[in-house]
């Protein structure tokens, strides 16, 4: 069962790698242009011209773009949590509701095997190639800037790191919204409007006190990159709430999906 | 006395307020071809679809070799074949991706043994080109491959949901052939079906299921030989004679009428002889009238 979802996943994950990699690639090609000759210091010049809220929430505040990792810092890592989190979204809506969707569930379900070790055994599955994805971009990030640049590795890793925070959420989120339909196709804009709205929640939470209550809506607040960047150290609180968000969402998509109607 | 296999106890399932099955209760014994039969919409897939823990139940139970079976009891399935009305497979996969991924699930059930010199042997029968990918074939080959699966691994319980379809008369006659092995080996085949020439042609046994429910069930023997006739009779009172009856008449030409008939021959006689008839012809009922027959008797208020 691991084996065939590995491959039948491969193509999927190697195809958003790849072209998250050609893109970070390009803009890591691209970027000592456009900072070269002081034009760096103009641009965050041209920032202070923006309201300080805004340049909160894409942390340029506190990381200038005058360097390729003060871009990943602000932009780069925007782009980056919600690039992993569509895919994820997208992975937990899809992997098991495919087989519903696609009609092979009557095969399947008259295997030898309960309803939650195809559902543990695609988990375990989608955890290794979102994982895996984190892993490549960090290590890309990492080898291409310290080519480039000498950022601060450890806040560098300790940033690559965050973006497991929000997908496993998003990934639990998208498995346990899937057992309320049997179509894939409808899980399409949802899992794709929920990241949105994540992070839309996550960008409004930073722009006044009023307004902080929606990081609690939003599964980006777990990636806490500005923590990271102002104390160099994950926030404890992220490390915690993440993976039980993550045990309480899977646990209630078994149980939905227990006592669920294949067909 | 027959060991039972499987036995559906009250089974009910309704969709909002749509009746699936209302309390159906049936059993099958080992080593029977039991047909399942009624027109389409009639519960046969609910029924399956309930066995296999496909849909809920709302009330009701199967019970499998002596114990309940409930959906995640993977050793009861292990043990049970199924194939669906519509096969569906995985596209990507090759017949023989297919068959090695089906394999790799049975490897510590006693089949395991078995499992690869029965699909060798399933596959020649059945004349299946395992180098083809499952989104190429037609829909006639996608059976082939679905029964394939469902026999493989030596099943003592085949559930099989409108089997033929797609099948030409040559691979359906092989088709049959297995069966009838399967049955011989004492295993059970429940066999749903809407096509009524099947029935005669592979079960012992049949059940009859209109609008949810159960509304016969006995040898094929006993209900195609003994149970209906069509008698044809002129009479001087015919009306008499049908009231006096209580049968539905199925045509009428002057003083002669044509209707089905439930009682035993010398009961229709003695009845009958209470008027002057000029004319009888007693027919036995095919098959196919037979089921015709309790398809139609039940009134449409009951659905």
């Amino acid at each position: 069962m691991i084996k065939r979802e590995l491959k039948v996943n491969l193509r999927g994950f190697v195809i958003w790698t790849a072209t998250m990699l050609v893109l970070l690639l390009l803009i890591y090609l691209v970027y000592p242009s456009i900072v070269s000759d002081g034009k760096g210091n103009k641009v965050n010049e041209m920032l202070t011209a923006f309201p300080p809220e805004l340049l909160k929430a894409f942390n340029m505040d506190i990381a200038g773009l005058d360097t390729a990792f003060g871009w990943l810092k602000s932009e780069g890592f925007v782009f980056l949590y919600l690039i992993i989190g569509i895919y994820s979204c997208l992975l937990g809506s899809n992997i098991v509701l495919k087989e519903e969707s696609e009609k092979t569930i009557e095969y399947l379900a008259a295997l030898p095997i309960t309803r939650r070790r195809v559902v543990a055994d695609k988990i375990v599955v989608s955890m290794i190639y979102i994982l895996s994805m984190i892993v490549i971009l960090g290590a890309f990030n990492i080898v291409a800037l310290n080519i480039s640049e000498t950022p601060d590795n450890k806040q560098l890793l300790l940033l690559s790191i965050t973006p497991v925070f929000p997908s496993i959420v998003l990934f639990a989120l998208g498995l346990f919204i899937s057992t309320f339909t049997h179509k894939t196709k409808k899980m399409l804009g949802i899992s794709i409007g929920l990241v949105f709205a994540a992070y839309i929640f996550n960008v409004i939470s930073e722009m006044g006190k009023s307004v902080e209550g929606f990081k609690y809506l939003s599964a980006f607040t777990l990636a806490d990159s500005r923590g990271v960047i102002m104390n160099s150290a994950l926030k404890p609180a992220c490390i915690v709430i993440s993976p039980v968000l993550f045990a309480v969402l899977l646990a209630l998509a078994f149980v939905r999906y227990q006592r669920k109607e294949l067909v | 006395m027959s060991e039972t296999i499987l036995e559906i106890k009250n089974l009910t399932k309704y969709y909002g307020k749509v009746k699936g099955v209302e309390n159906l209760s049936l059993s099958l014994n080992k080593g029977e071809i039991f047909g399942f039969i009624g027109p389409n919409g009639a519960g046969k897939s609910t029924t399956i679809r309930s066995v296999m823990n496909l849909i809920n139940k709302d009330s009701g139970s199967v019970v499998f070799g002596g114990r309940e079976l409930t959906r995640d009891d993977v050793e009861a399935k292990s043990r049970i074949g199924y194939l669906p009305s519509e096969v569906f497979l995985y596209d990507d996969l090759t017949v023989k991706g297919i068959f090695d991924h089906h394999e790799s699930f049975y490897g510590k059930y006693p089949c395991a043994a078995r499992i690869h010199e029965k699909r060798q042997e399933l596959v020649a029968r059945l004349k299946l080109d395992e180098t083809r990918k499952v989104e190429d074939l037609s829909l006639g080959n996608l059976k082939k491959v679905g029964i394939v699966l469902a026999l493989m691994h030596e099943p003592e319980l085949i559930i099989m949901d409108e089997p033929t379809s797609g099948l030409d008369p040559i691979m359906q006659k092989v088709f049959y052939e297995l069966l009838r092995e399967e049955r011989d080996k004492g295993n059970t085949v429940f066999y749903s079906t809407h096509i009524l020439s099947e029935v005669s042609k592979i079960c012992d046994r049949v059940g009859i299921i209109r609008s949810g429910e159960l509304i016969k069930a006995g040898q094929v023997d006993e209900i195609s030989d003994k149970q209906l006739t069509f008698v044809t009779v002129t009479a001087d009172e015919v009306d008499a004679l049908v009231a006096e009856l209580g049968v539905k008449v199925l045509s009428r030409e002057g003083d002669t009428v044509r209707f089905a008939n439930t009682l035993p021959d010398d009961e229709l006689i003695k009845k009958l002889a209470a008027f002057r008839i000029r004319k009888i012809f007693i027919e036995e009922a095919t098959l196919e009238e037979m089921f015709m027959h309790y398809y139609e008797e039940v009134p449409d208020d009951k659905t």
